[in-house]
């Protein structure tokens, strides 16, 4: 048997073509025209008939050498369902046979070549053309299909896309609920000297439900935490506004975390149908004191690190998870910090983020990197631990929001603040004059003694005079910020700047034994600051120079005169 | 700052009021340079009313007083506020500088 083409029978028009086709071979195989046409009407009513019960029909045609010289073309019609031919079409197809070879059913009809001795190589090459050579109907109607098809996918794949956009921006919504709940703001309190605060939450795509806060609760306590809610998109973040919601309004007059959490899981528990519920951290630190009261309602414990580098971890739990239960009763505890001491809260995100090989960060690589810390400011310590994590999961896709919050104590404060100045000015020399009347104003309203407002303003002409002269050479945007907080013992200066790095105190203090012919004028004004302030401190923080001055408000003693 | 020029024989009394600081002291050079160029010699300075002074102002007032000791002048001051002294006492001036409790000892014996 030799093989010349197969046709699929599964439109209306392969089945034209395969009557057409069948023709054409008998014809060139035979110059029968009458025979030719007879077969290919059978051809064509049998195919017809496939068309409308089979699954898949095709029409395969063979050659049949005889050894005689005599040829059979084979026309096999096969299905994967049972067919019937005819009895009108037998006579037509001649020999035609029914049966079923393996999994498919068979009509199979022999149709003698009678004309030609032999059908040569040629011969068989040009059938085997005509059979699988496409007609312009074929591929009209191949280009149809396809068109068809294309809409359809590409119509399934709108709809998919459009319940992927769907999905992904209740994701984007629930994400934008939760990061504008959030304090961004750093420095959160420039004012405050008794602490320090950073924090940071990278979302994951699909999990949202971490959240931190941190609020002045009044004057001296701080209230900050860190939870996760379960679940994600929209319900999660709606839950997280609602917890760090109704944990704000109870701390404005409950300075027990415990009775705080105590009170919001009732909240929550009641009407959660959802079943939500949110792993909670919650502490306020006593700024006079140092103490930090903390309840942990079913979250990872925190790590305090000492000024001295070491680490203590905050291992006690004082209940479930909130919002899961009506009715628990949260306990506390307390630890104490001291000048130099930080708490570092984080969320599961850190502990459970993985690397490409999937293996867990895990607390004990957090240790690691909060040991190594070798700066204690709150930025730092959240930098080196989110900056760890992300060496450690590479180009692992993050499974879940990362959250973390540092804050450092300073110590207590030499008072509460009654009054504050504050100006910002461009570093020009001109703008000393607009400081030291903006603070004569200033002073005046708050009735400084005048020795005190004149100390200050010969300080502030000799410092922005040192700042603006050398801090911003070849830069037009220099800025210089200045506070001053009148506290009941004493004023509080901070003049920052975006200069070039420069501790004004570095230099010694002038010779002042010479001669006026031996005396030069260098190093005189920050001598005359130094003497003239109580205190005086130089910082470099990230990007800005930091002068820190007290002037002592303490009474002068009564003239003897 | 205002600043009040005013002789009396051949002493030259300039007075300042306001700050004397970075922003003014070039118009105090200015009035002291005027004076010493048109060749005067002794000159009292009036700080009755000066709120403050800024080490730019010392600057002024040292550089006035070398050129002063270079043509055999005198540099005399009165009318100093506390702050003032504070000035002159840390940065040493006041053992530097002839300074006078008030005009009429400023000029005496000049």
């Amino acid at each position: 048997m030799t093989g010349i083409g197969t046709i699929a029978l599964t439109r209306d028009v392969t089945v034209r073509e395969a009557r057409r086709k069948v023709r054409q071979v008998l014809l060139e195989l035979t110059g029968d025209d009458l025979t030719a046409t007879r077969v290919g009407s059978g051809v064509s009513a049998l195919g017809r008939g496939l068309l409308r019960s089979g699954e898949a029909p095709v029409l395969q045609l063979d050659l049949e050498q005889r050894d005689g010289g005599s040829s059979v073309l084979v026309l096999t019609f096969r299905d994967s369902r049972p067919m019937e031919v005819p009895e009108a079409l037998v006579a037509v197809l001649e020999h035609v046979t029914v049966g079923r070879t393996g999994a498919h059913w068979e009509a199979r009809a022999r149709v003698q070549l009678h004309g030609r001795s032999a059908v040569d190589e040629r011969a068989v090459a040009r059938v085997r053309a005509l059979v699988q050579q496409k007609s312009r109907d074929e591929l009209m109607d191949e280009l149809q299909v396809k068109n068809r098809e294309l809409q359809e996918s590409f119509e399934n794949l709108q709809r998919t896309t459009s319940a992927k956009e769907r999905m992904e921006s209740e994701l984007n919504i629930g994400r934008d609920i939760q990061m504008r709940m959030l304090p961004m703001e750093f420095p959160a309190f420039p004012h405050r000297r008794e602490f320090d605060v950073h924090a940071t939450l990278h979302p994951a795509r699909e999990v949202g439900g971490d959240f931190y806060d941190f609020f002045m609760i009044d004057e001296d306590r701080i209230c900050f935490g860190i939870g996760d809610v379960s679940g994600k998109g929209v319900p999660s973040a709606l839950f997280m506004a609602m917890t760090k919601t109704l944990i704000k309004s109870r701390a404005s007059n409950d300075f027990s975390p415990a009775s705080i959490l105590t009170h919001v899981n009732d909240e929550m528990a009641e009407n959660n149908e959802s079943a939500m519920f949110v792993t909670i951290w919650l502490g306020i630190l006593d700024l006079r004191s140092g103490e930090v009261t903390y309840t942990n309602a079913g979250h990872n414990p925190p790590y305090v690190r000492r000024s001295d580098g070491t680490l203590e971890r905050l291992a006690k739990r004082h209940g479930p998870v909130v919002g899961a239960m009506e009715g628990m009763v949260y306990g506390e505890d307390t630890v104490g910090l001291v000048s130099g001491d930080a708490v570092l809260l984080y969320t599961d995100g850190v502990t459970e983020a993985m690397d490409p090989a999937q293996a867990l960060y895990e607390e004990r690589r957090l240790v690691g990197t909060l040991e190594a810390a070798t700066a204690p400011a709150p930025e730092a310590l959240v930098r080196a631990t989110v900056d760890d994590v992300w060496r450690f999961q590479a180009d692992a896709e993050q499974a879940d929001d990362i959250t973390v919050l540092a804050l450092a104590y300073h110590g207590a404060s030499e008072g509460e603040t009654l009054q504050s100045f504050h100006l910002t000015v461009g570093a020009d020399l001109d703008e000393i004059a607009t400081v030291n009347s903006a603070f004569a104003e200033f002073a005046d309203m708050h009735e400084l003694p005048a020795k005190v407002r004149r100390s200050v303003s010969v300080v502030f002409d000799e410092l922005l005079n040192n700042t603006i002269s050398y801090g911003f050479k070849g830069r037009d945007d220099g800025e210089i910020a200045i506070t001053v907080d009148l506290r009941p013992d004493r004023l509080a200066i901070t003049l920052s700047d975006n200069g070039r790095p420069f501790n004004p105190f570095g230099t010694a203090a002038p010779d002042t034994g010479l001669s006026v012919e031996e005396r030069e004028i260098g190093g005189l004004g920050v001598h005359l600051v130094r003497t003239m302030m109580d205190e005086v401190t130089y910082h470099r923080r990230t990007d800005r120079n930091v002068v820190i001055l007290a002037k002592l408000l303490a009474d002068e003693p009564a003239d003897a005169s | 700052m205002d600043i009040t020029t005013r002789t009396h024989d051949d002493v030259t009394l300039i007075g300042f009021s306001g700050n004397l600081d970075t922003n003014t002291s070039s118009d105090a050079e200015a009035a002291f340079t005027s004076v010493l160029d048109g060749g005067g010699q002794k000159v009292v300075v009036d700080f009755t009313a000066l709120d403050y002074i800024s080490s730019a102002g010392l600057r002024v007032l040292l550089a006035t007083a070398k050129r002063l000791n270079g043509v055999g002048g005198t540099l005399r001051m009165f009318g100093l506020n506390e702050t003032v002294e504070e000035v002159f006492e840390i940065s040493g001036f006041s053992t530097i500088f002839s300074v006078f409790p008030d005009e009429a000892a400023a000029l005496a014996g000049l």
